[in-house]
């Protein structure tokens, strides 16, 4: 998966299909599979990649790898509860409105208004939180002086994020990572959490889990849900249902702005273990290192010994997950530091271009039109720490090639920045002139078909693992999910 | 209907088989009923050793006709309460004791018992005379090895249980012994003195205990320590009792609170809140800026 920041406009629309689909039932009004976060801001749940209090993810002396929220030895004396996990007041408490006040008021001087109702108790409610409280800096006072992540500025930086004229934000669109190495699944008491082979969809089976809420805890982007009513947890399916019959999931294929890119990557588990035990700043190209270029004769060579079919290697080879996060180097994993190894990588956002007004003229020449990034409004830093474990150079790096795409593009359709200039800038942002007119392409001008490759799931393959097929037709139906016992 | 029938088939047989025989006379009494008496008889009575709690039964079938005893040693409480004049006679005697339902006594086993008192009265001196508990004077060293048994600081011989953990005294301290025996505080009034609360020690008859001490029968000594503590407790009894509530009561107040202050220790680091304490310290810094 890859997310292209710099297309998304903020709508909101991603997560509105999803919770039409999936979590528009009693027990799950609060979860949000897909939402939308401003950044700088405290997310949802509120503050959710402070893992000082969370306690998500992975952490590591460089000889071991270890679960921060759980352990066997930390597992007796908090056996009757979970710790560390987000409470309903760090998520929402999820309302509807009472609509019929508007019809049914008496007449009077004042406008009815329909009164907010908790959709858990049933009763009126103070709204003081939401799952996107801090959208587009509301209320930052309070939410964006908060982000945990600008604590790698200084103070002067960021007085000068909030600074008139100079103010920043962008929007960060978050899903479950579908991660290699997912801590979620490690944490799992019941054994009822799973990566699926055939395409590292990361689900809960339904019927295994006990409750125990482990992966809450340990999925550092909090994105596993306890479903109040059915006492299980529940997670983004990536809708897997939909893949299976070749459709893109519904948050993908609503998007306005086209941000989103699916499609499988050919990669070698062997290496995750290795990667995950590395410093902060070499994880951005230690998951790189895992995934596997679908050209190479030895790779696929091993793939087909592996039994992975033609299908799948030959959509893996259309991927543009792997043009953009592997070959052009444009997508980074969001806080790759909490060592899941996110598959879910980010296009960073070239903020903003500024425009430069002298009198009712715009200025258009090219050195005022593309100002350098390391005078973006957003600085560097905090870019590194959100999508690079604080490894500038890999944000530096996809800043400048995005850049120069855009000079090099000018150059092609207006034609008032000079040719040499053009390649000079190419150059220094180590892409050739076929590669910025792919990255255009693909960022620009994708179709339905460039954007979602979904490989052939191969689910009757799948299926005959587990069950004859044809038994499995005359023993299946609509009806109960076990078999009814006579009694 | 089939199933009644089944059901009457099978119950004629359980019938029968549960009818009594005819008394048959002068049959020597069996070990087993021996044993049984023996067992849960002779914590209360003797027979021709003197009263205890209960009446010497020595010649009782010339005081009442065996039907009658067989009929009291079935259902006690049920004939004294009934209003029968020579069970209220022995009630009072008793001191308002009632005699305890035997364990696993019935019609057949009663009748062995009530032939086994005639027989046994008509000789000069009943093996079932008493337990013979030496007559020595109760010393100081008796009170204090009583109580160390009482309280389980010393063991008894055959590895029977401390009275502490089923019973209390006043006076104990601390939390106080077990509530799921009687208090024994007044034990030796009750039991009318040293003669019979140390038959009882002998062979517990009621109906927890007796499966308890079958087979840790308490020694002759020890039984003596015991009895003088118990009267060293009666003796200087003191009105304590509702004050040793009161205090169990703010005893597992106190503690309750201790175990909570300690788990809020241990688990202090847990998570608590995260939205709340922001917005406090937010309002609180955008406050003292604004003043």
């Amino acid at each position: 998966m890859v997310f292209h920041l710099d297309k998304c406009i903020g709508c909101h629309t991603c997560s509105i299909a999803c919770k039409n689909v999936w979590t528009d039932r009693e027990g799950t009004e609060y979860m949000w599979w897909n939402n939308v976060e401003t950044k700088p801001g405290t997310g949802y749940p509120t503050k959710w990649e402070d893992q000082e209090s969370y306690k998500g993810g992975w952490k590591t002396d460089g000889k071991k790898l270890e679960l921060r929220s759980t352990s066997k030895r930390k597992i007796v004396p908090n056996i009757f509860h979970n710790p560390s996990q987000p409470s309903l007041d760090d998520y929402y408490e999820p309302w509807t409105y009472d609509y019929s006040e508007l019809f049914n008021a008496p007449e009077g001087d004042d406008q009815p208004v329909a009164r907010p109702v908790s959709m858990i108790t049933g009763e009126p409610l103070d709204l003081e939180a939401g799952p996107n409280w801090d959208d587009d800096l509301g209320g930052s006072e309070v939410y964006a002086a908060n982000d945990p992540n600008l604590d790698v500025l200084s103070d002067q930086q960021q007085q000068q994020m909030k600074a008139i004229e100079r103010m920043v934000m962008f929007y960060l669109p978050r899903i479950c990572n579908h991660c290699l190495n997912p801590s979620c699944v490690a944490s799992c008491p019941s054994g009822a959490m799973y990566k699926r082979g055939e395409d590292g969809i990361v689900l809960i089976n339904q019927d295994r889990c006990r409750a125990w809420r482990s992966c809450i805890s340990a999925c550092p982007y909090k994105k596993t849900y306890y479903n109040w009513s059915t006492g299980k947890s529940e997670k983004c399916i990536l809708c897997f249902p939909r893949l299976e019959s070749g459709e893109a999931p519904a948050c993908f294929h609503s998007c306005v702005g086209r941000i989103r890119y699916l499609g499988n990557v050919l990669y070698d588990a062997d290496r995750i273990r290795e990667a995950a035990l590395l410093p902060d700043d070499a994880l951005v190209e230690a998951q790189r290192d895992t995934i596997l270029d679908p050209e190479d004769p030895a790779v696929l060579d091993a793939a087909r010994r592996c039994g992975i079919p033609e299908g799948v290697i030959e959509s893996a080879q259309k991927s543009p997950v792997y043009r953009f996060a592997k070959e052009w180097k444009l997508g980074l994993p969001l806080h790759v530091e909490y060592r899941t190894f996110p598959m879910l990588f980010y296009v960073p956002p070239l903020l903003p271009v500024m425009s430069v007004s002298e009198g009712d003229l715009v200025r258009s020449d090219v050195d005022e039109l593309f100002a350098d990034i390391e005078k973006a409004r957003a600085p560097i830093a905090y870019l590194g720490k959100l999508f690079a474990a604080g490894n500038e150079g890999k944000v530096r790096y996809a800043l400048r090639k995005q850049l120069a795409v855009r000079i090099w593009r000018r150059h092609c359709t207006v034609g008032d920045v000079d040719e040499a200039a053009a390649r000079l800038a190419l150059n220094e942002a180590d892409c050739s002139p076929e590669q910025a007119d792919e990255i255009y392409r693909l960022s620009a001008l994708a179709t339905w078909d460039d954007r979602f490759v979904i490989p052939p799931f191969q689910r009757e393959m799948a299926m005959e693992m587990i069950a004859d097929p044809h038994e499995h037709r005359s023993a299946a139906g609509f009806g109960f999910r076990d078999a009814p016992r006579r009694s | 209907m089939r199933r009644q029938a089944v059901l009457r088939v099978l119950v004629l047989p359980a019938f029968l088989a549960g009818a009594s025989g005819p008394l048959r006379a002068q049959d020597a009494p069996s070990e087993e009923t021996i044993a049984f008496f023996r067992q849960n008889c002779m914590s209360c009575h003797t027979i021709g050793g003197g009263r205890l709690t209960g009446p010497d039964l020595k010649g009782a079938h010339e005081r009442a006709d065996e039907a009658w005893l067989v009929d009291f040693v079935l259902d006690p409480k049920g004939v004294i309460d009934s209003g029968d004049p020579y069970a209220a006679e022995i009630f009072r005697d008793a001191r308002g004791v009632y005699m305890t339902q035997v364990p696993g006594i019935d019609r057949a086993r009663a009748e062995k018992l009530v032939r086994l008192i005639v027989s046994e009265s008509a000789k000069e001196k009943s093996e079932f005379a008493g337990l013979q508990v030496s007559d020595r004077p109760l010393t100081d060293a008796d009170v204090a090895r009583g109580r160390q048994l009482f309280l389980g600081a010393a063991t008894y011989q055959n590895g029977a249980p401390a009275c502490v953990s089923c019973h209390t005294l006043s006076g104990l301290g601390g939390l106080g012994g077990g509530t799921l025996g009687p208090d024994l505080t007044d034990v030796y009034d009750r039991l009318e003195g040293r003669k019979a609360l140390a038959a009882w020690l002998g062979s517990p008859p009621s109906m927890v205990m007796q499966p308890v001490f079958e087979g840790h029968a308490l020694d002759g000594e020890e039984i003596l320590a015991l009895v003088g503590y118990l009267k060293s407790v009666a003796e200087g009894q003191e009105e304590a009792q509702p004050a040793s509530t009161l205090r169990f009561v703010l005893l597992g107040f106190a503690g309750a609170a201790f175990l909570l202050l300690l788990f809020d220790f241990l688990w202090r680091k847990r998570y608590r809140a995260t939205r709340r304490p922001l917005l406090r310290t937010s309002r609180h810094a955008a406050a003292g800026s604004h003043s």
